[in-house]
């Protein structure tokens, strides 16, 4: 059978959203007749014309905003915004609408949509173009915030998205869009929001992450298992609300944890992550609970030894793994 | 009286601009369009990293403005000054340093290509995001009026990036204080593969400014004469506290967004017919009517330009990067030290 790269599932996964609900729409730049400065809109717009899919002006406040607006009578909107790096305009109706609309009107308006945020680094993008930023999302209750690391996820998460009646970060790593490939199943599926996968199981550790960074787990995992470590890998996949279950389960039995995330360490994901399970699952840890993170700087720098020097890859984390394994 | 056609061969009066400025506005078109042409070539070669996003077609737009400002006026720039960077005198090696992130770049190799910047010649090196510094560059305009300095601002800005809400905040803020800054949109009609009349409601950018309450202006960007003359009477309005100008060029850029981008989504006759507004060879004709120009002036021009960009070329490519530590430097003033952990 033919492999699906991680942005073609995409691709599909509008194709057959679209077919299936005529509520679902798109908007972003370059989105209609360029197919998205990726391709990952590719088709769409000869498929399914100007009105559902929508070239929109360099206007961040609207595409998001906007998009709140629609979904708020009815529609399913999917609104792209083309780099992480250029969210930040879109914050204040992302924080101020989108997340918060259901609760300030006690339920009566909801906001189902799905924005996709083209993220990462690894690819030479330098400071703007390069971030992610999921941490202020993921500090923010009312958004649900996704992240896939494999194409599987990627289909079944964005239809999880979708169809589900509130408003979703839905990051995709760029460094991952055709990086990484597996069959497919022919038939419709999701994959639940708010439910982490064990990738590799394993006795001695557990190392968590999502997105691009558990690719750089399991190669140290990987290369653990040759060293005598067993190590269990968990992929968050949804970052917002997170599986505390799955990542508990997984503490009681190696008791030890490295966490890893791409972004800077300072107010990131796994600080959150880390300070749940000491306060939750303490008596049950081993070792001081550790994290590889990108730097404490204010982005990816773009001169290849510092991009590098700013990433965690598989040597990071078997340095840190094995430092929690000796404690 | 039947009014008769004579193909009159301009007069230096009649075009208002000194011998010097006319060679200076050419010499920096020239410089400018074989700078970038040299940056596309070696992009294609693979001899630095990340992507290009060429101007060529466009100069006239960003050198007429900037030629002729102090050193303390402030460029704000986006992506596609290559040809500010030139004429406000930002050495040629920092330009290349920077295009190649070595260590002799000013930035340091922090950020991605066409992001140039130095601080003596007041170019702020810029963020990617659209609008960014038009925002950043009427707070300098508010600086200099607060401090009671007659020195300006020139923010550039793609016709795309006037539709950020940033945008509108910034110029309504100059409409209403005055402040000494000229808006130049370089409208090249297409903002990546969207083009113009779908980006806005309206034909002429410069139509903006009538909500803001100041003049607005739009002038062919090709004709590097009519680009200098218009911006040199707004620097001169701003200068005298009479505030700001929007001055909407009408260009054309000849290739991709990028050097990755095929540009597919234009027609190849719209191409065709703006390459034969080539700025730069009007600049030239101009001179050479003018008789302050010779095709043998050209070349000797073309052959020094051509050392230059070689030398600074192979000064940067023997730099060496900056160390991987430098990322943790310029994060704050010294006092105080980033967190470092040892992985
Ligand atoms: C806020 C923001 N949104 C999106 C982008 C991505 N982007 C970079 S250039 C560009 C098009 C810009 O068009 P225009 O302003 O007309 O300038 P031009 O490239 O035509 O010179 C886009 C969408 C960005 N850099 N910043
Ligand atoms: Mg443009």
């Amino acid at each position: 059978m033919k492999k699906t790269t991680l942005i073609e599932a995409i691709t599909q996964t509008l194709f057959e959203e679209m077919e299936r609900d005529d509520r679902v729409f798109l908007i972003g730049q370059d989105i209609g007749l360029y197919g998205g400065v990726f391709k990952a809109t590719k088709g769409l717009l000869d498929r399914f014309g100007p009105e559902r899919v929508i070239d929109s002006p360099i206007s961040e406040v609207y595409i998001a905003g906007g998009s709140v607006g629609a979904a708020m009578v009815g529609l399913r909107p999917i609104p792209e915004i083309q780099f992480a790096d250029f969210i930040t305009p879109s914050m204040d109706q992302i924080i101020q609408q989108a997340a918060k609309l259901r609760y300030r009107t006690g339920g009566q308006w909801t906001c189902p949509m799905t924005i996709r945020v083209c993220c990462g680094g690894d690819v030479g993008g330098g400071l703007y173009h390069s971030q992610i930023n999921e941490q202020w999302f993921f500090s923010q209750p009312g958004l649900q915030v996704v992240m896939p690391a494999t194409p599987y996820d990627a289909k079944g998460l964005l239809k999880s998205a979708i169809r589900g009646e509130d408003p979703v970060i839905y990051f995709e790593h760029k460094r991952l869009y055709r990086w990484v490939k597996e069959e497919l199943p022919e038939d419709d599926f999701t994959v639940p929001i708010g439910k982490a996968a064990v990738r590799k199981e394993g006795d001695d550790i557990t190392i968590v992450s999502y997105g691009f960074m558990y690719h750089r787990s399991i190669e140290a995992a990987q290369a653990l298992e040759k060293e005598g470590v067993s190590a269990e890998v968990i992929d968050m996949r949804t970052i917002s609300p997170w599986d505390r279950e799955t990542i508990y389960e997984s503490v009681k039995k190696t008791s030890k944890v490295v966490l890893v995330q791409e972004s800077s360490k300072t107010g990131g994901v796994m600080g959150e992550v880390s300070a749940s399970i000491t306060e939750e699952m303490f008596d049950y840890l081993d070792a001081p609970v550790s994290r590889v993170c990108g730097l404490d700087v204010p982005a990816i720098p773009f001169a290849p030894p510092m991009e590098h020097f700013f990433l965690p890859n598989a040597e990071k984390i078997a340095r840190v793994v094995k430092k929690v394994m000796e404690y | 009286m039947p009014a008769t056609k004579i193909a009159a061969k301009p007069s230096l009066k009649q075009i208002g601009l000194s011998k010097e400025t006319l060679l200076g506005l050419y010499t920096n078109l020239l410089k400018t369009r074989m700078l970038d042409e040299r940056f596309r070539k070696l992009f294609r070669q693979g001899r630095f990293a990340g992507t290009y996003f060429s101007a060529v077609g466009q100069e006239a737009t960003t050198v007429g403005p900037t030629y002729g400002l102090r050193d303390e006026d402030i460029i704000a720039p986006s992506h596609r000054e290559i040809g500010a960077a030139v004429t406000k005198g930002i050495p040629l090696v920092h330009i290349v340093a920077q295009i190649y992130a070595r260590i002799n770049s000013p930035d340091k190799g922090k950020t991605h290509p066409c992001h140039y910047g130095w601080r003596e010649k007041g170019f702020i090196s810029p963020s990617s995001t659209l609008a960014g510094q038009t925002v950043t560059g009427t707070g300098c305009a508010m600086g200099f009026q607060i401090q009671k300095k007659d020195n300006v601002v020139i923010a550039f800005f793609g016709e795309g990036a006037t539709a950020r809400g940033g945008w509108h905040e910034a110029v309504n803020y100059a409409g209403i204080h005055k402040l000494p800054i000229i808006y130049v949109c370089q409208n090249n009609l297409w903002a990546e593969s969207v083009p113009a009349h779908r980006q806005a409601g309206i034909k002429d950018f410069s139509d903006r400014a009538k909500a803001y309450g100041f003049p607005g202006i739009t002038i062919d960007g090709n004709d590097v004469v009519l680009v200098h003359k218009t911006a040199a009477k707004a620097i001169e309005r701003a200068r005298n506290g009479e505030g700001p100008t929007l001055i909407e060029c009408k260009t054309y850029r000849w290739y991709g967004h990028s050097e990755i981008d095929p540009a597919d989504y234009r027609r190849e006759e719209e191409i065709i017919e703006w390459k034969k507004g080539d700025p730069i060879a009007r600049a030239e004709n101009l001179l050479l009517d003018l008789g302050i120009h010779t095709s043998k002036k050209r070349e000797a021009m073309v052959e020094q330009i051509n050392q230059e960009i070689d030398e600074a070329v192979a000064a940067c490519e023997k730099e060496k990067y900056a160390e991987p530590e430098e990322a943790y430097n310029d994060v704050y003033s010294e006092n105080f030290p980033v967190r470092r952990d040892d992985y």
